[in-house]
């Protein structure tokens, strides 16, 4: 057990270790300045480029970055001078929130997908694919042009209140919930149609199907205590990927998470921001991914799948 | 006290957005809370004064919570603010500013002249990120004269010391260097809560000047036109400043909604470099001038807000001459690339971006009208992100920016040969002679017209075709009244604002 939890930390270290190391290159290697940037673009940026220890050679200022950061100071943006963590404390709020309610939207989707692609694999599988692939832009902008424009439903710009939290007007969530949590859940129940398909190869589901129970009481009470490991898997990987994928969404709806500040922040090569947002999704997605690897036993995983099911008779 | 206020605030607002109206049908109180978006990205927020200020949202803030020593006046001339007067020597090298009495800070103390020098020796010091907007001035020569005065000390004789100083003059308190918890303003308005890109500030009834209309400014930032005008067509804002000229006329005669026009500030000049080959020849700049279909392009880039252009540079800067747009002149501009040795034709590359609404368009356009004088550009757009760092100021053919920018600051950041970027090549000892010469002269009007001709020899032989400016457009609801027009920083300066209904 203990030899587990050491494993599982040792391999989250090297996830993110790997993630700043890659993030780190990806955005020195952008052809942007921060100096430059901060200047607007006219001016000297020689002293600058100094000041703001840019002139270093690049592994240096990787080293002086990571070295504070084990020393619990992620530094300040080189843009706006801010330190990091405030910028993080005041967009961070906003996003768990945006991640929470698409979450709310794409699970039961995601349940329902699986569902029917497990059930009938060729005629689900095609929309959910189709879904699936529509890039997120397209669908914001559609959602937009539908519930704000021709129906007026709702905002089509998201502001987070400037007191008070993003809680405070729901209604603004709709749509980016919407257009983050519909791709999402169809890729993720793509995902678990194969493992729905084998819940329901079981003999016990099978009987249960054959004795004529009700469709949603065969997937809530034979189906989904099977299914525990791969749902919570996919889940994981759906929430995760929605918390890597906020930027955009929030960027349509001009919505002041994470997401939007890190394509700023990548626009300008301001390095410290990045690689906070970034190391911060990672964390998300490690932490899912370890969650989902619950060793069997757990009461959601009772048999992981593609584990022997040898005399598993009920 | 404050959060009292902010608690009475939210209940307020939540009885109004219940819906809760008077059934005796009572007309319902007029607002207090402007509700303010403009142009600003998260990732460049800033809540330094000094540095550069990249994000119109952070100058807005700035100006309601500081005091500047002086502002641009909505006249054309300069409206003093912190200042009381500022008066030069003979020699116009030593400057006497004197603070107006009865300014404070928000902590209670008065604000002095050691405040005021601090602040500007700050600026100095951050000269690299604000473009060297203290660099006519020897601030180290500079002293405290008592509490209220300061000596201002120029490197040469400088007439316009008092344009110098309306510009981001933030006065903060003396020894403040760490901007990252709220610091003590002076200005007519306080910052209460929010972060620089979503701000709420409340009126500051210890301000010296007459008191705002206003209880409450909200400041947003939002990078993108589009959001910014569907903020106030969906009632999430009052205001929404610089929107596309598209928006402006999917509002044209709806009563609910206006658009505030603050006249020609946003240039998109096509640049060419003297220093580079076939622009190093005057004529081939003068032929390239007088291709420009002017009141076309201004048609197609801007949607006809704006104003064709005749090569100024700073046709808004009251201390520009006032000459007409310059003809098209397709026969001339033929026969002076002829003469240029170009007869058979021309071939060129313009380099634009998409970094602002119409930057592409303005070049294509621009490429159809060259034609006609024997010219073949071929137009390559470059995305924003890399644009202004290899393409701006290296290329010699290409689109620019300039957004009402005045223009001694145009000249020092971009004309006069040690400019940090000139980005034409525009580098003529006699140009900077007669520079110095005209702020080294004390009458205005004399002074005024040695500017305008060094300003008619750059549009007559230097690199930029100035062929028009876009109007500033904002989008506000129908209510908002008293929003400043002026160019540049001016309007900025919002405390003036109010809600009619």
């Amino acid at each position: 057990m203990l030899l587990g939890t050491a494993r599982a930390l040792g391999r989250a270290a090297l996830v993110l270790t790997a993630v700043s190391v890659l993030v780190f290159l990806a955005t020195a290697a952008l052809p942007v300045d921060p100096a430059r940037a901060r200047t607007g673009g006219r001016g000297d940026v020689t002293a600058l480029r100094a000041e703001l220890g840019l002139d270093r050679p690049p592994w240096t200022r990787f080293a002086g970055w990571a070295g504070d950061l084990l020393r619990g100071d992620p530094g300040v943006s080189l843009v706006s001078g801010r330190p990091v963590t405030d910028l993080l404390a005041a967009r961070l709020p906003a996003t768990l929130a945006l991640v929470a309610a698409a979450a709310l939207v794409a699970l039961p989707l995601l349940l329902a997908g699986g569902w029917a692609a497990g059930r009938r694999p060729r005629t689900a599988a095609p929309p959910l694919v189709a879904v699936a692939a529509v890039p997120q832009v397209v669908v914001a902008t559609g959602l937009v042009a539908v519930f704000a424009g021709v129906l007026g439903w709702f905002p089509a710009v998201s502001f987070v209140p400037v007191s008070g939290s993003v809680w405070d007007r729901p209604e603004a969530l709709v749509l980016p919930a919407l257009a983050l949590g519909v791709p999402a859940a169809a890729f993720g129940a793509g995902l678990l149609g194969g493992a729905v398909a084998d819940a329901l190869a079981l003999p016990h589901v099978r009987a249960a199907r054959v004795r004529g129970l009700p469709e949603p009481v065969v997937l809530l009470r034979h189906v989904l205590p099977d299914l525990g490991a791969p749902l919570l898997r996919v889940s994981g990987l759906v929430v995760a990927g929605m918390t890597a994928s906020s930027a955009l969404v929030e960027t349509v709806f001009g919505y002041a998470g994470l997401g939007e500040l890190l394509v700023g922040a990548v626009s300008t090569g301001d390095v410290p921001v990045v690689q906070a947002i970034a190391l911060l999704s990672a964390v998300v997605v490690v932490v899912t991914s370890t969650a989902a690897d619950l060793p069997a036993g757990t009461p959601l995983g009772r048999t992981p799948l593609g584990s022997t099911r040898s005399g598993s008779t009920r | 006290m404050s959060r009292t206020a902010l608690a009475l605030a939210a209940a307020t607002a939540l009885a109004a957005g219940c819906g809760s109206a008077d059934d005796r049908g009572a007309p319902a109180a007029v607002p207090d809370t402007l509700r303010y978006v403009t142009a600003g990205a998260a990732a460049s927020a800033t809540d330094d004064p000094h540095g550069g200020i990249l994000n119109q949202s952070d100058l807005a803030r700035f100006a309601l919570v500081y005091d500047v020593l002086a502002k641009p006046g909505a006249d054309g001339g300069t409206e003093l603010r912190l200042a009381e007067s500022i008066t030069p020597d003979a020699a116009l090298t030593r400057w006497t500013v004197t603070l107006r009495p009865g300014a404070t800070f928000t902590d209670g103390k008065p604000v002095t002249a050691a405040d005021a020098l601090f602040s500007l020796r700050r600026i100095h010091g951050k000269s690299a990120e604000n473009f060297g907007r203290m660099t006519m001035f020897d601030l180290d020569a500079s002293r405290v004269v008592d509490d209220s005065t300061v000596e201002l000390v120029t490197t040469k004789p400088y007439a316009e010391v008092p344009r110098a100083l309306e510009s981001v003059t933030f006065v903060v308190p003396d020894g403040t260097t760490d901007f990252t918890r709220p610091v003590p303003g002076s200005g007519p308005f306080t910052q209460v809560e929010g972060t620089p890109e979503a701000a709420v500030l409340e009126r500051n009834d210890g301000w010296w000047g007459p008191a705002p209309a206003l209880r409450r400014v909200e400041v947003r930032a939002v990078i993108d036109p589009q959001a910014r005008a569907q903020a106030v067509l969906t009632g999430q804002a009052d205001v929404a400043i610089g929107v596309n000229p598209a928006t402006a006329e999917q509002v044209k005669g709806n009563a609910d909604y206006a658009v505030v026009h603050r006249e020609a500030i946003t240039l998109y000049p096509f640049v060419m470099r003297l220093d580079q080959a076939p622009f190093d020849d005057v004529r081939v700049r003068e032929a390239i001038k007088l291709a420009a279909d002017r009141d076309a392009l201004v048609d197609k880039v801007f949607l006809g807000y704006g104003k064709a252009g005749g090569d100024l540079i700073t046709p808004a800067d009251p201390i520009s001459p006032d000459l007409p747009a310059r003809t098209r002149d397709v026969t001339r501009a033929r026969a002076l690339l002829a003469q240029a040795g170009h007869g058979g034709g021309l071939n060129l590359t313009l380099h634009t971006t998409t970094s602002y609404p119409g930057m592409d368009t303005a070049a294509l356009l621009f490429a159809e009208q060259l034609r006609e004088i024997g010219v073949t550009a071929e137009v390559e757009t470059a995305p924003p992100d890399t644009y202004w760092t290899e393409v701006w100021g290296q290329q010699p053919f290409y689109v620019g920016f300039f957004g009402g920018i005045p223009f001694l600051d145009v000249a020092r950041v971009s004309l006069l040969s040690d400019a940090p970027t000139n980005e034409t090549g525009w580098k003529r000892p006699e140009w900077d002679a007669g520079f110095d010469a005209a702020l080294a002269t004390a009458d205005p009007a004399e002074r005024t017209k040695q500017l305008g001709q060094l300003q008619t020899a750059l549009r007559d032989e230097g690199g930029y075709v100035v062929w028009g400016a876009g109007d500033g457009l904002d989008l506000v609801r129908a209510g908002v009244e008293g929003l400043p027009t002026g160019p540049g920083f001016e309007s900025s300066f919002i405390e003036r604002t109010r809600l009619t209904r």
